[in-house]
């Protein structure tokens, strides 16, 4: 017998086998096992038969055989009722069902996978990651952003100071906002500047659900030529839809910044609830359909000149965020202090 | 700020209902924070008075109860336990208007009511006693309407004042935005409006730069003057405590209605009596009205008589000049003060007053002498026999109002919009009604706007007018390309190949306590300071990423953890030069169980040093010239001799060991078993190439034979180190890998040396080897490490 009378063979048998299995009422199961598969079956004299095939043909034929002996036995115990599994081949010689080896899961921080994140939006957007120090100079940090010695507004932001003087002899502070880095950037680089900065931040405030002493913000600034309030609002409601799916829209609140005018606070309709006024009050905008989540404007004409920049010519918009809220709203975290305290039963939960 | 409605009402016409007010108010920038309703306000309900009280005939805990309205007897069901005949009660009929809703008439357990005895709650009064029902006055006459008996229904909202809002701090000043913004009619306040030209008092002003005006008005025969209950009543609503004598609340009341804070000196405590507004001299005191004496320097503003500094200008008065229920004459000072110095000397002094508060942010210089002529009014109106003596400006150099040119292309192109020029008109005109209609607008700015100095800012007002929806999210801006620091980009990196590992990621603070720095072996000298901690907890800046680990790792042992994977990526802060340096580190420790709930495979194992080592392969893995290096100066907070330095194109890339067992025993762990590293991101951001196809590293052909290897196992003394023998394996010919698979001690090997067994793989890439030609290869594998190493063959 060559492999081509083989094959034919084989073929037929299992034509057979079917046609016993649809006649199964006539038939008895048994018999039909007894036939095909038993040990003077047919299939089992056919592949008795592969000795004399020559060696190179008889390793594949030998592949088919026993996949048409599996397929009838799985067949066969459906017909008796038995799950194919439970078949005398199938049954496994290993418990598949143990632990697999337990590779370490590492997880990043919520506040790393919602910084990478918006950072990967606005960088979409054209946005540059730019650094600063975190220990700041008064200048950067307050007087170019437009917040004049004795200003109320520096009433703001309290901060923390250490015990390093500037070259001007004033106290260095940690900085209470990312802002200063819009003022690196602006006198060390030309227009067009488009950058975000996302940092750690430091306030005096006590530790409480939502407020900390450490947290983080992105910045943003977009300086050129004929740059608008509507350009701001075009940008952030990208990022927003980017985050927050394509149905998140931005609506602009008068607000006060110093280093910006005019200003603006900045709210995306609530994707949690869909601004639906019926059923229970969504716990995440309390009901009122937007959520308060930035502060942006148009960068404050002080500000420029501060970068030796003419109003007259160059124009740009600033935005900043908590990183905080947007980890808490996406990871669903009603207390900040949970994002410090490192318990690994929580942090392990990032996927 | 709090705001009361019916004060608000005062000076709008029609006012909008509080809710409509706080959507106004919210709309234009003024967020109103909280509406909260006050007084009564429910109707059809009289004073009555309990007659008799019977059981009810089908319920224990209910009472029939004979109320008397005045005019005849009613029966009525009661579940209230404080009820007794006698008392007058609040007794609301059918048809009464209450919290929740009309009353109905109804039958309770079978016997109709005539009515219902209320409490605070059914009445909807706030802070009352609301355990049963709410009892009367004896005083109280039945019939009488019981609304009379409270406060009148009013609202208090809460708004949110941002520090560019000086020209919102009032009741006044809310209904004057709203009639701007939304045209509802301004009802001015009632003013002493006489002139009065006497000069009992002379005023003088040494420094015009830092007073800006100075109003004084001189009031006599004010002795006795008590407060009317309607200003004790919103004083109190404000949540200001009502002394009762009028020139103290007066002064109050006005600055809440209209903004400005003024003050009443007795005259008969001036020396002169004259007044004087001056530096001071340093070392002058003065005692404040709430007795603390204080130390002035001439920096601060100061209000004077002829021999004595009388007032902190804008901050708080003296208490040796401050009026009493003696005082009989008085001067009014109304002035608008340089709003820094204000600041400074509230801070220096450490004293915040609501005036303080008003004048760091900017007082309106037109407002000084309406501010002091309302004073006067009120207090003449409640003093039959005050008589007003003296009334004078001191305005040296009036203020000029500031014009900004609007053109409105210039508002489009800040907004984004396209404003029709007659909208943007209308805006300016509604601040300035007598705006002329000639391009561009010269816009001369309300004296109480002195926050508007340029077109940005009329922008701004333009668009809060017309509303901030008016701005489209529309761009046409150009493209630009993305890119990130290295650091940045490196730091990204860094994290994911962690975490890949199993490294779970923590955040810790910045600041460190002087106690962890020596647990850790670190200087609290070289440490940035804060000078104003939250508390000594928080003392110092970290120099090291260590004591943040390890606090986590306490915290998760202490809750039952077994194995702790953790790193850290941030910030670290020195001392250097003079000055301060900052480096991003990035950090982790392994301890306990690893890996974490072992396997049924392999049994459970604990961190080691190799597991840490293998990581940092991994971390470094085809960043160029990365090796370990025996460190020449360990950080203290290792384990002597179980520390190794890495190294990347040779530069420092920080250490990796096993903690000593001082730093374990400060953070109270039970054993050392802490194996850690600290790597500087700057090693890894020098080497990190920005352009992608730099960072590809280019594909090696392969052998097209089959490679050969042999395994080989030699015992040699302790003192030879694996490194050591690794180099020397270089320039075997067509060895392409030596690899250590196995290291043992004891039976069969002397004490002092250990069996290394070694697999060589070779490979060429010419031809196949035969076993010949890798005998040799191997012949002069095992020459060399005889030669260098006086290892032999394991038997």
């Amino acid at each position: 017998m060559n492999a081509t009378e083989w094959k034919e063979k084989l073929s037929a048998i299992r034509d057979s086998f079917s046609v016993s299995i649809n006649n199964v009422q006539t038939e008895n199961p048994e018999a039909i096992e007894l036939r095909f598969l038993g040990r003077k079956g047919e299939l089992a004299l056919l592949l008795r038969d592969l000795k004399d095939i020559p060696i190179e043909e008889r390793k594949a034929l030998g592949a088919l055989g026993n996949t048409a002996k599996e397929e009838m036995m799985v067949r066969l115990g459906a017909l008796k009722g038995v799950p194919a599994s439970a078949g005398p081949a199938a049954k496994p010689n290993l418990d598949l069902t143990l632990p697999g080896w337990p590779f370490p899961k590492g997880t990043l921080h919520p506040l790393t996978v919602t910084l990478n994140r918006m950072t990967e939006c606005f960088a979409k957007l054209g946005f540059s990651v730019a650094e600063g120090p975190l220990i700041e100079e008064d200048y950067f940090n307050f007087e170019a952003l437009n917040f004049p010695p004795f200003h109320p507004a520096r009433d703001m932001q309290d901060t923390f100071y250490v015990d390093v003087k500037d070259a001007s002899g004033k106290d260095m502070l940690l900085r209470t906002h990312t802002s200063p880095v819009q003022i690196r950037t602006m006198k060390n680089q030309e227009p067009p500047i488009r950058i975000i900065s996302p940092g750690r931040v430091f306030r005096s405030e006590a530790v409480d659900a939502s407020h900390s002493f450490a947290f983080h913000q992105i910045e943003g600034l977009y300086v050129d030529k004929n740059v608008s309030m509507a350009d701001l609002k075009w940008t952030l409601e990208e990022f927003m839809k980017d985050l927050f799916g394509s149905s998140a829209k931005v609506r602009f609140m008068p607000s006060y910044f110093p280093f910006v005018e005019p200003g603006a606070e900045v709210e995306v309709s609530c994707v949690f609830c869909r601004g639906k006024a019926d059923g229970p009050r969504c716990p995440v905008c309390k009901g009122t359909g937007w959520i308060e989540l930035l502060g942006a404007g148009v960068v404050h004409p002080n500000v420029l000149k501060a970068c030796n920049y003419d109003p007259a010519k160059w124009s740009g918009f600033a935005f900043g965020a908590g990183i905080e809220r947007f980890a808490m709203l996406l990871f669903g975290i009603s207390d900040m202090r949970m994002l410090y305290e490192n318990d690994l039963r929580i942090l392990k939960q990032v996927q | 700020m709090k705001i009361i409605y019916s004060w608000l009402s005062d000076f709008i016409e029609n006012p909008p209902s509080p809710e409509d007010l706080a959507a106004k108010l919210g709309r234009v920038g003024l967020k109103v924070e909280e509406i909260k309703r006050t007084g009564a306000s429910f109707s059809g309900v009289c004073v009555g008075e309990i007659l008799k009280i019977d059981k009810h005939p089908n319920a224990d805990k209910l009472a029939l109860v004979d109320v008397s309205d005045g005019a005849g007897t009613m029966r009525v069901v009661c579940g209230a336990k404080n009820i007794a005949v006698g008392q007058k009660i609040p007794f609301a009929k059918a048809g009464a208007m209450l919290s929740g809703g009309e009353l109905k008439k109804a039958k309770i357990r079978g016997v109709e009511s005539e009515g219902m005895i209320c409490s605070a709650s059914e009445l909807g009064l706030e802070g009352y006693d609301n355990t049963g029902i709410l009892v009367l006055p004896e005083t109280a006459a039945p019939g009488a309407d019981a609304i009379t008996l409270f406060p009148k229904a009013d609202c208090t909202l809460e708004v949110e004042m941002l520090p560019n809002q000086s020209h919102c701090l009032s009741h006044y000043a809310l209904a004057r935005e709203l009639s701007v913004f939304y045209g509802l009619k301004l009802s001015e306040p009632e003013v002493f409006s006489a002139d009065v030209s006497g000069s009992s008092v002379p005023v003088n002003i040494n420094v015009p730069d830092l007073c800006l005006r100075y109003a004084a008005i001189v009031i006599k025969g004010v002795r006795g003057a008590r407060t009317p209950d309607w200003m004790a009543d919103r004083l109190r609503a404000m949540g200001s405590n009502p002394k009762g004598n009028i020139l103290i609340d007066g002064s109050n009341y006005v600055m809440y209605e209209l903004g400005q804070p003024t003050h009443c000196f007795d005259i008969s405590k001036l020396s002169g009596p004259k007044i004087m507004v001056r530096r001071a001299l340093t070392g002058e005191m003065l005692k404040t009205l709430d007795g603390q004496p204080l130390k002035l320097d001439a920096g601060m503003l100061v209000i004077a008589d002829a021999s004595k500094p009388v007032a902190l200008a804008g901050v708080m008065g003296g208490a040796d000049t401050a009026v009493s229920d003696d005082t009989d004459a008085i001067l009014i000072e109304s002035a608008r003060f340089h709003p820094p110095t204000v600041r400074l000397a509230s801070k220096s002094t450490g004293i915040k007053s609501e005036s303080s508060y008003r004048f760091e942010r900017g007082t309106d210089p037109e407002l000084t002498m309406k501010a002091a002529r309302r004073l006067t009014e009120l207090i003449v109106a409640s003093v039959p026999g005050a008589k007003v003596e003296q009334v004078t400006d001191n305005y040296p150099v009036a203020y000029e109002r500031p014009v900004v040119e609007v053109d409105p292309a210039r508002v489009n192109a800040i907004l984004g919009t396209g404003i029709a020029d007659g909208e943007i008109y209308a805006c300016l005109k509604a601040f300035q009604p007598e705006l002329k209609d000639s391009k561009p607008w010269k816009f001369t700015v309300p004296s109480y706007r002195q926050d508007i100095e340029s077109v940005w800012d009329a922008s701004e007002e333009i668009a809060r007018y017309i509303g901030y929806d008016v701005i489209p999210a529309a761009s046409q801006m150009p493209m630009l390309p993305s890119s990130a620091t290295p650091q940045w980009a490196v730091g990204i990196e860094a994290k994911n190949l962690l975490a890949g590992l199993g490294f779970s990621e923590v955040y810790n603070y910045d600041f460190v306590s002087a106690r962890e720095l020596k647990a850790c072996g670190l200087e609290a000298g070289g440490a940035v300071e804060v000078k104003n901690p939250l508390s000594s907890d928080y003392q110092y800046m970290r120099q090291s990423l260590l004591p943040g680990l390890l606090k986590t790792l306490s915290y998760n042992l202490n809750r039952g953890r077994e194995s702790v994977v953790i790193f850290e990526s941030g910030t670290v802060y020195f001392k250097k030069d003079g000055g301060k340096a900052e480096e991003v580190h990035c950090a982790g420790l392994m301890s306990g169980e690893f890996p974490e709930g072992g396997s049924w495979k392999s049994g459970h194992g604990s961190a080691d040093f190799y597991h840490l080592k293998g990581m940092m392969n991994r971390l470094f893995a085809g960043k160029g010239g990365f090796r370990f290096e025996a460190p020449r100066k360990a950080p203290s907070y290792f384990q002597p001799g179980l520390c190794l330095e890495m190294k990347l194109g040779g530069n420092s890339a920080g250490f990796v060991g096993k903690l000593g067992s001082g730093v374990a025993a400060a953070f109270d762990f039970k054993d050392n078993n802490i194996f850690y590293f600290e790597i500087p991101l700057s090693c890894m951001a020098a080497a990190w190439k920005p352009e992608f196809w730099q960072k590809i590293a280019k594909i090696k052909p392969v052998s097209s034979f089959p490679q050969n290897w042999r395994d080989l196992s030699v015992v040699l003394e302790e003192k030879y180190d694996w490194a050591e023998l690794e180099r020397s394996f270089s320039g075997v010919q067509d060895l392409a890998s030596a690899r250590l698979i196995d290291v043992y001690k004891g039976k069969n090997i002397p004490e002092g040396s250990r069996s290394l067994t070694v697999r060589f793989t070779f490979s060429s890439t010419e031809k196949t080897l035969n076993d010949a030609e890798v005998g040799a290869r191997m012949t002069a594998v095992m020459d060399k490490l005889t030669r260098n190493f006086n290892a032999r063959l394991r038997s």
